[in-house]
């Protein structure tokens, strides 16, 4: 058995080693990717806290509260007559002004933690002192500058910690100090038994949360599992287009071999035999595949960190992306799903060639024939899957999770290549004369070899389709938000001129203005009005949520919110008299809350009802926003300094020297001031930059797919020697059979963009009303960009047409004698 | 006046160790109308001669003049253009194009060399070879005798000067290749053209007007 195998499979591999390595890359690449995603997203969402952790230690509970906790309270659990270990600490972000680099800033009681023996950093710094991480690249000693919010600092390295990620620790009173939080911690962590919970929780008042060590980190995965499993389904595309040319590979192999199948059957072999033999020579790209797949996918992982890392701290939360683990799980999760995909995608050829009889010792044209007459068949298939695609694109999401929007998307890809060959067949005989009279006896003949070789042709060209699809679809999907939002920061942003502290801030950290400063900027006379914007990073219902406020009054007047629901006029006149909010419209799809309810926000230390009057477009972040009106929130949470702020000018203030007041009224501090026009590029440039690994990865699919066609076209070049070979006979020069082979792939290419453009329309209606929809509860505005996408397919298009060269370079190094006389 | 001539032509294969002389100091003449049987067993170099005849291929030694013009020296380019001008080929198993019906392999030479109304000139072609109405069929819906009149009709429709056929009854039986042979000597006789076939059959050599032995490369009757 294994030296037929050796004889009949590993042979022939061998001696087309070009298209056996293009098979091999079309495996590796696909395993590649899904590895690379996989890690990737795990380093870029499992470092939330995985740094603080290291140098501060974990505990069994902590306590929480929007805004941050008295340290009284502190006071009161130490005294309490229970057997706990409490610790304060404040957590915020800062910037390395000599590196530019930010990172987390760490204030924990230091002396009580130098006594701790498990401490990681039994160092104590003192007032002015800190604490920095390794990968600052600062050692003891050195004075940094530090700037937290719109401040600087000077202090000096105490000491350093071994860390591969950045942080500075410093004492809990300096903490309080750099940060303007007298008499406030953020966290106390808390050791305790389990059977103190209760007793733990009746000692705090009700605002404030208590929950087991870690559950945030919890609730951070649980918020990016939507963006993990849409992002984890892209990678696959890479592996389905393969999966199509494994398909295709092993269809090549059973085709050659029916006559040696035939005589194998004959003398003796049995059916299992032959399909384990053709199963083995797929496993074989499989397995080689995924062992190039696997380096090449944590290679890639390196690249893909850094955007998903920018796109979760825009959408999500602030992480520091982790170092990249090849952990063995997500290893073999890649080598499951490229054995599998392999396997199943060989499934139906090795068992078609275990089916061919003893005495069957056919021609090729047969075969082919067959495709023909069953195309009617598959195309009635087509239609059904269709229509399943069509309902289940109807059906509700399953735990926030479109699975059925999944559903029908693969439903739809298996329609399109079951309705391929139909497709090419009726194309084929539709362009046969246009392309003889525009490209000459080469067109025709390029079209009627795709039409006559169909079985194969049409499984490559739905590989094709299939990547040409994905990006036709995700591109109109990205194309279509990317207008949407621009419309909607056309419509939000109403303010000239914005103010932010000049460090980053990410989608749950919010650095302050200090005090003092909207009302310098109020003064300025050019100056019409300051809205001040404050915004805390909360919890509701076990996920992380924007709480902010602004002037309702302002929003009011400038009409800088769009309400889907309730009527604004009655809803800000709510949120200035009452306590009522509005929310974002992903805050609703999240938590199913309409206008009329309430909900019970820990705000401070008590629990307030705060009641839904307007639900607002927005898709600054997917965690959702709840607004409430700066002065009503300020009763519950009294810290006065904004986050950023908006300035209107008075009509006919110039935009740019307004700008320049400004700074030069605000020189002690360090603030951004943007001008409308330049936040708007900024916002434009965060979007493109989350959505450059989901263009990424389409590229890594097509790309597949190219090889693909060139690997097949070498196929259809070696099996279709005697042809070629004749064609030469009967007077055809040598650049007519590189045209031919030329106009094949082109035909492919185009026949290809032709069926993904269609297929592609029809995936992106699914991606923006159903699986967008129930993934985040985005309303997009369905929008064609059409520039790019002609871009996109001719390039695809010329990068096919290339795929043909090097199989008509292998077509012209035919000895026509020598094929015609062998045959 | 000679359509080809082999002037002590030699053509030898590199194979392993040792070349092979597939021709050995040939020489020939062949007249306009002639219809010349090329015999000999196996490997004794008869398909290499046709293949010399018809610009497929250089002999390493000597000269090949088809209609006067020596294929030595030419580049691809002459090469293929004097292949579609001159000359028309005809194989044992018909090598029809499985994909193209009876009309589309007849007009494919005119095609390649961008020839006017090759489907009018190939239907023309199939009703001389009495096939007419068969024009539309593919090629695994004739019968093998009809496959090689779509042949024949494919290697004459431009008209070339030379017919170069190689085992043209090969894979016939006995009455559909006498027919195919009474249609091969009618093209000589009516239209002019001349035949070069290389054949073991007895029967072919009795249709034609002189009979060239070969063995081991060389020609042995007549001498």
């Amino acid at each position: 058995m294994i030296r037929l195998f050796v004889r009949l499979i590993l042979r022939p591999l061998r001696a087309e080693p070009v298209r056996t390595l293009l098979t091999v890359l079309s495996v590796a690449l696909g395993v590649a990717v899904v590895l690379a995603i996989e890690l990737a997203s795990d380093a870029a969402a499992g470092s939330f806290r995985s740094s603080i952790e290291t140098v501060a230690g974990e505990a069994d509970y902590e306590a929480t509260a929007v805004g941050g906790l008295d340290e009284q309270i502190y006071a009161r659990l130490a005294t309490l007559p229970i057997a706990i270990k409490v610790r304060p600490r404040i957590e915020d972000h800062a910037v390395l002004v000599d590196t530019k680099q930010s990172l987390p800033l760490i204030g924990l009681d230091l002396v009580a933690h130098a006594l701790d023996r498990t401490s990681a950093s039994p160092t104590v710094a003192a007032k002015g002192e800190l604490i920095l991480a390794t990968a600052s690249g600062h050692k003891a000693g050195d004075t940094v500058t530090l700037r937290v919010n719109d401040h600087d600092h000077q202090l000096v390295v105490r000491a350093t910690v071994p860390s591969e990620t950045s942080f500075a620790v410093v004492d809990i009173g300096t903490a309080q100090r750099l940060l303007n939080r007298p008499g406030k911690v953020d966290r106390l962590l808390i050791d305790a038994a389990e059977s103190l919970e209760p007793a733990l929780k009746k000692a705090l008042p009700p605002g404030i949360t208590l929950a087991p060590f870690g559950a945030r980190t919890e609730e951070n995965r649980k918020m990016l599992a939507g963006f993990r499993s849409n992002l984890v389904i892209l990678s696959y595309i890479a592996l389905v287009v393969g999966a199509f040319l494994i398909y295709n590979t092993i269809s090549v192999s059973v085709v050659r071999r029916r006559n040696e199948i035939g005589i194998l059957r004959a003398i003796g072999m049995t059916r299992s035999a032959v399909l384990t033999m053709f199963l083995a020579e797929a496993a074989i790209f499989g397995v080689t595949g995924i062992l190039l797949g696997v380096p090449l996918g944590r290679l890639m992982a390196e690249g893909a960190v850094g955007a998903i890392g920018a796109t979760v701290q825009n959408l999500y939360v602030s992480s520091q992306p982790g170092s990249i683990a090849l952990s063995v799980a997500a290893s073999l999760k890649a080598v499951l799903a490229g054995l599998v995909v392999t396997l199943a995608a060989a499934w139906a050829p090795a068992r078609e060639a275990a089916a061919i009889a003893p005495v069957e010792a056919m021609a090729r044209g047969r075969k082919d024939y067959d495709t023909g007459i069953r195309q009617y068949r598959d195309l009635m298939i087509a239609a059904g899957c269709a229509l399943l695609a069509y309902l289940a694109a109807l059906m509700p999401p399953i735990g926030r999770r479109p699975l059925f929007g999944y559903l029908a998307a693969a439903l739809l890809v298996l329609s399109a290549a079951l309705a391929t060959p139909a497709f090419v067949h009726a194309a084929t005989r539709l362009l046969r004369t246009l392309l003889r009279k525009l490209l000459g006896v080469e067109g025709l003949l390029a079209s009627q070899s795709l039409d006559a070789a169909l079985r194969r042709t049409s499984v490559l060209i739905a590989a094709l389709i299939t990547a040409v699809a994905m990006l036709v679809s995700v591109g109109i999907m990205v194309g279509s938000f990317r207008e949407t939002v621009i419309q909607w920061i056309d419509s939000q942003l109403q303010a000239d001129i914005f103010l932010r502290p000049a460090v980053p801030a990410t989608a749950d950290r919010f650095p302050t203005l200090s005090l003092g400063i909207a009302e310098r900027v109020a003064a300025l006379p050019m100056v019409a009005m300051v809205d001040q914007f404050r915004a805390y990073s909360i919890h509701f219902r076990g996920l992380p949520v924007t709480l902010g406020s602004g002037d309702a009054n302002v929003v009011r007047q400038r009409g800088a919110f769009k309400l889907l629901e309730g009527d604004p006029d009655s809803a800000y006149q709510a949120m200035l008299n009452s306590d009522s909010a509005i929310v974002s419209e992903p805050f609703v799809n999240k938590h199913g809350v309409h206008v009329g309810d309430v909900l019970q926000l820990p705000l401070g230390e008590q629990i307030r009802a705060i009641r839904v009057v307007g639900v607002y477009t927005d898709y600054s972040n997917e965690r959702g926003y709840i607004i409430m009106h700066r002065a009503r929130l300020l009763r519950y949470l009294p810290d006065p300094a904004p986050s950023n702020l908006a300035v209107y000018l008075k009509p006919g203030a110039a935009i740019v020297p307004a700008q320049r007041a400004i700074e030069a009224a605000l020189a002690d501090a360090r603030v951004l001031v943007l001008p409308n026009q330049t936040l708007r590029r900024e916002a434009i440039l965060i979007f493109d930059r989350t959505f450059a690994i989901t263009y990424a990865l389409e590229l890594v699919a097509v790309f597949v797919a190219v090889v693909g066609v060139a690997g097949a076209l070498l196929a259809l070049v070696i099996d279709r020697r005697r042809e070629l070979s004749l064609l030469r006979f009967l007077g055809a020069a040598r650049y007519q059979i590189r045209k031919l082979i030329l106009c094949e792939a082109g035909l492919i290419g185009l026949l290809a963009t032709l069926g993904g453009v269609i297929l592609g329309g029809v995936l992106s209606l699914v991606l923006v009303y159903v699986i967008n929809k129930q993934s985040f509860g985005w309303s997009i505005q369905f929008h064609v960009p059409i520039a790019i996408l002609i871009s996109a397919l001719t390039i695809i298009f010329t990068a096919t047409l290339l795929a043909g060269l090097y199989p008509a370079r292998v077509a012209l190094s035919l000895n026509p004698i020598e094929v015609i006389h062998e045959e | 006046m000679s359509v080809l001539q082999f002037v002590d032509v030699r053509k030898q294969y590199p194979s392993d160790s040792v070349a092979v002389r597939a021709v050995d100091g040939v020489s020939l003449k062949v007249e306009v109308g002639e219809l010349i049987a090329l015999v000999g067993r196996s490997g004794c170099g008869k398909s290499t001669l046709l293949n010399l005849a018809g610009a497929m291929d250089f002999p390493t030694s000597g000269t090949v003049l088809i209609d006067g013009q020596s294929t030595t020296g030419l580049d691809d380019t002459m090469l293929t253009r004097l292949r579609r001008e001159k000359v028309g080929f005809i194989f044992q198993s018909f090598q029809l194009l499985p994909n193209l019906t009876a009309a589309e392999n007849v007009e494919l030479p005119l095609l390649l060399s961008g020839g006017q109304k090759a489907r009018e000139n190939a239907l023309d072609r199939l009703a001389r070879v009495e096939l007419d109405g068969l024009g539309h069929r593919y090629p695994h819906q004739l019968s093998g005798g009809q496959m090689q009149r779509v042949a024949i009709a494919r290697a004459l429709v431009h008209r070339p000067k030379l017919l170069l056929a190689d085992e043209p009854i090969g894979n016939l039986d006995s009455a559909t290749g006498s027919t195919i042979l009474e249609l091969l000597r009618r093209i000589t006789t009516e239209e002019g053209a001349t035949i070069v076939m290389a054949t073991h059959s007895a029967e072919s050599t009795a249709i034609a007007d002189r009979v060239v032995e070969m063995r081991d490369g060389r020609i042995i009757s007549p001498q």
